[in-house]
């Protein structure tokens, strides 16, 4: 099975520090690549410098053998790399339908002179995204939140929307940047079937970042175990388990 | 709550039937009342393209005088210098004030972002008038510039009727096209440029262009709106274009209601219509046309528009069409 996404030896400097030091891993469809590793070991660099958001100092990032390193947010976004935020990224003013309506903004057909006469295509693409949005949010059950301001939604609902706006364009790769974050047990353990669902049904390639250690040996199928900017180990649940490396970075020693 | 169905199809109805109903406008009302029409028809459309900037798009950015110079100025010189006739210079307007768009919009994109756009897009209000002070061969320095008298069919465009049947128009089809842009993907990406520039780049949304689109389509209403200001006073000179002008249409926008197109119709009415009654303090004015803006964004900080959306759902505005 060919890789949909291939980190290689990536780097990030930020003034004389190594936030990110020749850190590769591999993700294949439908496979859930879990990052972990303590605070300020890199994972959410690592993240920032696969979307773009970082520009990484050496290094490739490949999609489906493009590399794409260095290339600006909004490009690797339309290459099929969709992330989360960790301190969320709706837009709490918009509303429900409005904000999944924006992650299918690149599917939206219609020129801006389209738009602004109100032409035909650009009105039949407008009312089709619509029905796709509507259709998204019905398989969640939100269905009756479609016009409630995202902000007056509970944390856990904020969650889904945005995963749900993540996922409207079907992208081939997710980035979650702690979606479970602060969310109840149970919200918790809807969000991680929502993700095995995307991983299982739709063959997304999920990597995912989470601080909650027992979740991630039951729902990964790999683990990147990270410590100050350098990957210290990788592989299954079971073998990051028994793994000297990991027990000395969590716990001082082994 | 939402609006209904039904309650959607009322006001594309309204929509339609207002201007309709306002034809009737100059059979009705003496010389001076129409006066104040028209004046309200033109801050109409330069509290909406303000409103677009700092409302919609979320850009502190002061540049909307100078749009409204460089389109009055821009017909002004089109209908002298080049000979062309008014309605001709319209287009010309609004297309110099999205440029003036394009050109403050090189800021925001640079990064510069809440104080320091503020003050980028204050010295660019400030140097437009120096520029209509100095630039004496083309602008007529601070004498300014008259327009030629026109008719348009038969008519004469002094004629105050006249002028408010094209001004009329004019802010329907670029209300009209307004609420085009907003109620799409267009509409949603500059909302979401102002909630959120990272996550919105995350969704494949290229932020600097929504940046730039959404400038250059203020500066194009506005420029239009400095065009009808050309004929309505029929007079263009550097003192229109000042500090004044811009604190006057900044409240405005906050009056109607940030962000909310129905508010700039609102506040455009309001605060061109208030000086008038004021007229009868003489000495007072400011003072009270000071105190009764605090008052109404202190009882309605979401402006008039949204005392209206309590009254009704029907005045809730969407940002999608289905």
């Amino acid at each position: 099975m060919t890789n949909l996404l291939e980190v290689e030896g990536l780097c990030v400097h930020f003034a004389g520090l190594d936030a990110l030091k020749d850190v590769s891993l591999n993700l294949a469809p439908g496979q859930i690549l879990a990052v972990i590793g303590p605070n300020g070991a890199g994972k959410t660099t690592l993240f920032n410098a696969i979307s773009g958001y970082v520009r990484p100092s050496a290094g490739q990032v490949r999609l489906k053998g493009h590399d794409v390193a260095g290339a600006s947010p909004h490009e690797i976004a339309r290459h099929g790399i969709r992330r989360t935020f960790q301190n969320g990224g709706l837009f709490p003013a918009m509303t429900v339908l409005e904000n999944v309506l924006t992650g299918l903004h690149a599917q939206t057909e219609g020129s801006f002179l389209d738009v602004l006469l109100g032409r035909r295509r650009a009105l039949e693409s407008e009312r089709e995204m619509i029905a796709r949005a509507r259709e998204l949010l019905s398989l969640m059950q939100m269905e009756k939140m479609a016009d409630m301001r995202a902000a007056d939604l509970s944390g856990g609902q904020q969650r889904i929307v945005e995963i749900i706006r993540t996922v409207a364009s079907d992208p081939p790769i997710l980035l979650l940047d702690e979606p479970a974050v602060g969310l109840s047990p149970l919200a918790r353990d809807q969000m991680m079937e929502i993700i095995h669902r995307m991983a299982g049904e739709k063959g997304v390639g999920i990597l995912l970042i989470e601080h909650a250690v027992e979740l991630v040996m039951a729902g990964a199928d790999r683990i990147l175990v990270m410590a100050a900017g350098q990957r210290i180990a990788e592989g299954t649940p079971q073998e990051i388990r028994e793994d000297r490396a990991v027990l000395e970075a969590y716990l001082g020693h082994a | 709550m939402m609006p209904t169905q039904s309650q959607l199809r009322l006001r594309t109805v309204l929509f339609w039937l207002l201007p309709v109903v306002l034809l009737a406008v100059p059979l009705l009302v003496n010389p001076y009342i129409q006066f104040i029409i028209n004046s309200i028809l033109i801050y109409a459309l330069i509290t909406l393209g303000f409103n677009f900037v700092i409302g919609n798009l979320g850009q502190l950015a002061f540049a909307n005088t100078a749009f409204f110079g460089i389109g009055a100025y821009a017909s002004a010189i089109g209908a002298t210098s080049l000979g062309l006739p008014w309605l001709a210079t319209i287009p010309l307007a609004g297309i110099a004030g999205a440029i003036g768009g394009f050109l403050a919009s090189g800021a925001a994109l640079r990064g510069i972002r809440f104080y320091y756009l503020a003050i980028i897009t204050l010295a660019f209000g400030e140097l437009m008038r120096w520029l209509y002070v100095h630039a004496k061969s083309v602008t007529g320095g601070t004498d300014g510039l008259s327009l030629p008298r026109e008719t348009f069919l038969g008519y004469s465009l002094t004629d105050d009727r006249v002028k408010f049947y094209i001004f009329l128009v004019i802010t329907v089809l670029l209300f009209k096209a307004t609420l085009n842009l907003l109620r799409s993907q267009v509409g949603r990406s500059i909302m979401a440029v102002r909630e959120n520039e990272v996550a919105t780049a995350s969704l494949g949304i290229p932020t600097s262009r929504i940046i730039v689109i959404g400038f250059m389509w203020s500066g194009f209403v506005v420029g239009c709106a400095g065009s009808l200001f050309a004929l309505h006073t029929s007079y263009v000179f550097p003192e229109s274009f000042g500090m004044l002008h811009l604190i006057v249409s900044f409240a405005m926008v906050l009056v109607g209601g940030l962000g909310s197109v129905l508010g700039a119709v609102l506040g455009a009415a309001a605060l061109t219509v208030l000086p008038e009654y004021l007229r009868s303090f003489p000495g007072m004015e400011e003072l009270f046309f000071g105190l009764i803006v605090i008052a109404v964004l202190l009882v309605l900080p979401q402006g008039l528009a949204s005392l209206l959306r309590r009254v009704s759902p029907i005045f809730i505005e969407r940002y999608y069409r289905e």
